[in-house]
């Protein structure tokens, strides 16, 4: 019989402790799933019992048994809409979107942790490692205050749900009643997890245990992300109902009720913004330490993470536009008026907004590229160029926040002889958007090739074809974008549309082709010097504070769009909002309401972040200056 | 520091000398009212920043660093001010919601600038927090050129249809009262059909085009319908003589689909059963025109019923001077499409009172609260009349006519007859074009409303307009 030595037996035990772990997280779950209605209804007690009424789903057209009572019809009065002196939808405003910040902050950062350690874990260089482990254990740490004010939060949005909207959250439970019961436990079973994962750390450093911590970040994360898409059923639901009859009767098929058509794209779209609304947090509290930082070690410590953070928000920020578009041309396909009213009608304007604050978002970002070359001896060779980058930037930006037709006073409206200008308007038209935004986005790519480049200088032999290849990449592209968006105008607007298709072609092979192409050849690449972290000028740190506001409001201004385009309906076509404030505010009011609730967030996570600092006894783990730290691609 | 005590002494006094001379000379003022306002928000934690400043002078007589500490005192009660001040705005503009037209700015996001320069003013001398204060003051920055941007942009207000919109007996109208009702169901109001972005309950103009040669990409162009018809039904696809040869996604039963016989059965078709036959090139896109993005026009969120499709109907034929289908034709054909579970229910159901117009019948008889007659006239989607909710039009110009009327009166151009302001709004709306505001165009209100409207409602109309003062609270509807 062969012996099981002592580490063998470790590896068992710790195996076994995890199999534990995971089956008494699952072991709720599983002893719910029979009190729920589950996907098939219960058949009828006995043969003499009443016929099952049977009615057809909204959305899927299959026929089922009628389970649940209509929605309400809700009035106007104190009990269905009970209120204080004050408009009750802007009180659930704030409650939930203070909800959804805090919460995609805690879902996101789990992820960064998961990442983070996981190199650490792989990384041979022991320095590295630490370094790497450190930073994950400083990304957990920040969000351990904020799971706290997350459940704070999710608390006071069903107590205002239940005393504002009594009639309308009663409907809802009654469909989602299983949904929530999982949501409840899952949420404990996440408490749980990350509340070991955090204080295991210590414990779980070294060996084999590291792994099963690295393999807890995992559970978090799944548990977590299926707690997001939990929640999204809901809102999902009330955007495109399905697994109810057109009186919004339940029929017993609880999936129908969470997998509306609209569903998969929100929790796509969901997680990418949160991963890049993350990345904005832990980047604006990365500089908010630099500013606060004592020692050149601190400094150099923070000016890293915040280029980390920035770099991953950045990395999920670049195919967020994609989920955006797959979850409108999903809304169009559900209803193609709701699309309407969403990009060219009552809600179009608030896209200018979108657009003004992606081009700002852009401009934001290639700044502290530029900023952090500062850190980068042999970058003033780039400097020259830096000024016409700005030029192209900015022509650019104020092509693509042009507005093509102007809502006018009449007065205006007679001055100007239309609604479009004479000259301006034809720089709103699609095709010069187009245009200006791949442009944008091509040359963002190119100041972050700049970055990589500049303290190196590439050694390999064919050095001078790969340049030459990225230049005439470059030169194909630019022309490329501008010739199409030239050619747009002369063409049928059906016809028109698909000239995108190449144009975002050329920008994104700048991106996965140049950035590429580009780090291959920096491999070996002879350095002019090592990058100094630390030595970032304060206003780069600001533009990363200008990244995460900006984040936080884009965040904020996507959420009012899709929540309030289903205009004056709880749930669309089958509950009417009958409140005295189903009418949908102006912009102006909107505007004003995503500031309060961005700054209201910002105020109390800069608390967050004042006791995080409050917590740290040493200084973090740290390379001296100028030393080599790890770092994303390019920055080494 | 010694650069920056002067410095933040003399902005000080300037700031104190300001608030003092404008409670003394303009005490009735908005500035004076905001700050009376701010006072009475913040003056526990001003108390409490005084009372630390007395402390400082008068008991710490000893401290080195007494003077330091009144001054900071001083600077603490500015900014604390400004940001009460900057709450007092947001306060006092939190629902306005007006159009923002010229000489009508939106303050709101003035409160934002305000607490920007208060931050990074009290970051300059309270150095423990100094970071954290130009930080906030940064965001508060960032969110101010949002929301200032977001306040710039045109305003639109939309308000929910009306619960039950009831229409009068339309068998009971002239064919040119059933067509101009159907243009008002499409198109928001009779006449519009020519206004480009106009659209009323039945939503038709955000996809269809209506007028002839408009490049209608979403959805098949209108004009021309009741001759085109004839030709659709003859089209292979409709497959006319065996409906269940149909290559189309419909699922859901639909009685008489694919026999349709008359335009007008054509017309109905597509209303209640778009999926049935979608014009090719129309169709959602890779469903090979086997399903259309139309909803079907009975069921929400449009939801017509069986007098608003007779109307629409009547609209789509007269308006090219062919004769329409009469009401029970329009119903039967209607009614060979829909399933009868979901036949809409009658207009004019028991317990309701139409909202239509009846012919000859006023549309207002004074007997309702005001708010109901101003939207009963609709003059709630030219006019914004503070007060009325969901009036917020900027077609004609705003109704606070007794701040208005008596400087119109006086206007050289004015060549009415009216002395007061009662006779001015009176003139106003029984002729709209002896004096027409600069600015806004003339013949574009009714001029019926002496038909419209009894004379108990027109008396109620002017009692409220002429309360109503710019910058002044609405008087309360009775």
């Amino acid at each position: 019989m062969a012996t099981i030595t002592k580490q063998a037996r470790k590896k068992i035990w710790a195996f076994l402790a995890l199999g534990t772990f995971v089956g008494l997280l699952l072991l709720p779950l599983f002893l719910s799933l029979p009190a729920g209605a589950g996907d098939t209804p219960a058949p009828a007690a006995s043969t003499d019992a009443k016929p099952v009424e049977k009615s057809r789903d909204v959305w899927y057209k299959t026929e089922g048994p009628v389970i649940g009572a209509p929605a309400p019809k809700t009035t106007d009065s104190a009990k269905d809409y009970p209120r204080y002196n004050f408009e009750s939808r802007v009180i659930l405003w704030v409650a939930l979107q203070q909800h959804l910040y805090y919460g995609s902050f805690v879902l996101a950062v789990p992820i960064f942790c998961m990442i983070v350690e996981y190199l650490g874990v792989i990384t041979k260089d022991k320095a590295l490692s630490r370094k790497y482990d450190q930073l994950a254990y400083d990304f957990v740490k920040i969000s351990l205050t904020a799971y706290s004010i997350t459940a704070l939060l999710g608390g006071i949005v069903i107590f205002t749900f239940l005393t504002l909207y009594p009639t309308f959250f009663g409907y809802l439970s009654s469909i989602f009643r299983p949904v929530m019961a999982t949501y409840a436990l899952l949420f404990i079973a996440e408490s749980g997890t990350l509340y070991i994962y955090y204080y295991a750390w210590e414990r779980m450093r070294e060996g084999f245990l590291k792994w099963i911590h690295v393999a807890m970040s995992v559970i978090l994360n799944v548990i977590g992300t299926v707690l997001m898409m939990l929640a999204n059923s809901w809102i999902a639901f009330m955007q495109s109902p399905a697994g109810v009859d057109a009186d919004g009767r339940y029929l017993g098929n609880v999936w129908h009720v969470i997998h509306t058509t609209l569903w998969n794209p929100i929790n796509v779209h969901r997680l990418l913004g949160n991963m890049a609304f993350g990345g904005g947090v832990v980047a604006a509290y990365a500089a908010y330490r630099f500013l606060t930082a004592k020692s050149d070690e601190e400094r150099a410590h923070y000016d890293w993470m915040g280029y980390v953070a920035m770099f991953i928000g950045i990395c999920f920020l670049i195919p967020l536009p994609f989920a955006g578009y797959w979850l409108m041309r999903e809304v169009y396909a559900y209803r193609q008026q709701m699309g309407i009213t969403l990009m060219g009608g009552l809600l179009a304007w608030l896209f200018i907004i979108q657009a003004v604050m992606i081009g700002a978002l852009f401009l934001t970002a290639n700044y502290y590229l530029w900023q952090g070359m500062d850190r980068m001896p042999g970058a003033e060779r780039f400097q020259k160029y830096i000024k016409y980058m700005v030029f192209v930037l900015i022509m650019c930006f104020i092509v693509w926040l042009t507005p093509h037709t102007m809502v006018m006073t009449p007065a205006e409206l007679k001055a100007m002889g239309g609604q479009q200008h004479p000259v301006l308007g034809n720089y709103g038209v699609m095709s010069a958007k187009n245009g200006a935004i791949n442009t944008i986005i091509t040359t963002t790519v190119l100041s972050f090739i700049m970055y990589q480049r500049a303290n190196k200088i590439p050694t390999v032999k064919w050095a001078p074809y790969g340049n030459a290849f990225l230049f005439g990449l470059f030169t194909m592209a630019y022309v490329n974008i501008i010739w199409l968006a030239i050619y747009g105008y002369y063409i049928p607007a059906n016809v028109r549309v698909g000239l995108s298709v190449p144009q975002v072609a050329s920008t994104l092979s700048c991106l996965f082709i140049g950035v590429i192409l580009n780090s291959i050849m920096l491999k070996g690449a002879k350095d002019v010097g090592p990058i100094v972290w630390g030595k970032i000028s304060v206003r780069g740190q600001y533009a990363l504070i200008m990244l995460a506001t900006s984040f936080t409001w884009m965040m904020g201004l996507m959420g009012y769009i899709r929540s309030s385009v289903r205009l004056f309906w709880h749930v669309n076509e089958i509950m009417r909002d009958n409140s005295p404030w189903a009418f949908t505010h102006t912009i102006g009011f909107g505007a004003n309401m995503i500031s309060f609730n961005v700054l209201f967030f910002w105020l109390t996570i800069l608390f967050v972040f004042w006791l995080g600092a409050l917590g740290v006894r040493k200084a973090p783990a740290t390379a001296p200056v100028g030393q080599k730290v790890p770092a994303p691609a390019g920055s080494r | 520091m010694p650069t920056a005590k002067v410095l933040g002494g003399i902005t000080a006094a300037i700031i104190l000398g300001a608030i003092v001379t404008i409670f003394y000379f303009l005490p009735e003022s908005g500035a004076a009212q905001l700050m009376r306002k701010a006072f009475h928000l913040g003056w526990p934690g001003g108390l409490i920043i005084v009372s630390l400043m007395l402390y400082f002078q008068f008991w710490r007589t000893n401290d080195p660093r007494r003077g330091e500490l009144v001054f900071k005192s001083v600077i603490g009660l500015l900014g604390y001010s400004m940001l009460f001040i900057a709450i007092a705005n947001y306060a006092t503009n939190f629902n306005d919601e007006s159009p923002g037209v010229p000489g009508e700015p939106r303050f709101l996001p003035v409160s934002l600038v305000m607490f920007t320069v208060a931050c990074f003013t009290m970051a300059m001398y309270f150095k423990g927090v100094r970071v954290l204060l130009q930080i906030g003051g940064f965001m508060f920055f960032v969110a101010a050129g949002l929301a200032g941007f977001g306040n710039w942009l045109p305003q639109v207000k939309a308000d929910p249809p009306p619960v039950e919109e009831k229409t009068a007996d339309v068998r009971q109208m002239s064919v040119q009262e059933r067509a101009d009702l159907g243009e008002k169901i499409i198109f928001g109001a009779v006449g519009a059909s020519g206004t480009q972005g106009a659209i009323g309950k039945g939503q038709c103009p955000l996809c269809h085009g209506f007028q002839k040669g408009f490049l209608s990409e979403r959805a098949p162009n209108l004009f021309g319908v009741p001759t085109r018809a004839l030709e659709r039904i003859k089209d292979p696809r409709y497959s006319q003589a065996d409906p269940s040869k149909r290559d189309t996604v419909q699922k859901e039963a639909c009685p008489g689909c694919g026999t349709a016989k008359t335009a007008e059965e054509y017309i109905a078709e597509s209303h209640v059963c778009p999926n049935c036959y979608v014009v090719a090139g129309f169709g959602v896109k890779g469903t090979n025109d086997r399903e259309s993005p139309m909803p079907a026009i009975h069921k929400p969120p449009i939801a017509l019923n069986f007098d608003e499709f007779i109307a629409v109907d009547t609209w789509l034929f007269a308006r090219e001077g062919q004769d329409p289908p009469t009401p029970e034709e329009i119903e039967n054909a209607y009614k060979k499409f829909i399933p009868q579970a979901e036949w809409p229910k009658p207009a004019g159901a028991p317990g309701t009172t139409p909202a239509g117009p009846v012919p000859g019948a006023p549309v207002a008889t004074g007997d309702e609260p005001v708010n109901q007659i101003f939207v009963k006239a609709l003059c709630f989607a030219c006019h914004t009349i503070p007060g009325i909710q969901g009036a917020v039009g900027v077609v004609g110009p705003k109704l606070v006519e007794g701040t208005n009327a008596p400087k119109r009166i006086k206007d050289p151009n004015y060549k009415g007859h009216a002395t007061t302001t009662r006779e001015y709004i009176m003139e106003s709306i029984l002729t709209p074009s002896m004096y027409v505001v600069p600015g806004f165009p003339d013949n574009v209100m009714p001029k019926d409303f002496g038909k419209k409207l009894t004379a108990a409602a027109i008396n109620k109309v002017i009692n409220y307009l002429s309360q109503l003062q710019e910058g002044k609270e609405p008087p309360k509807i009775e």
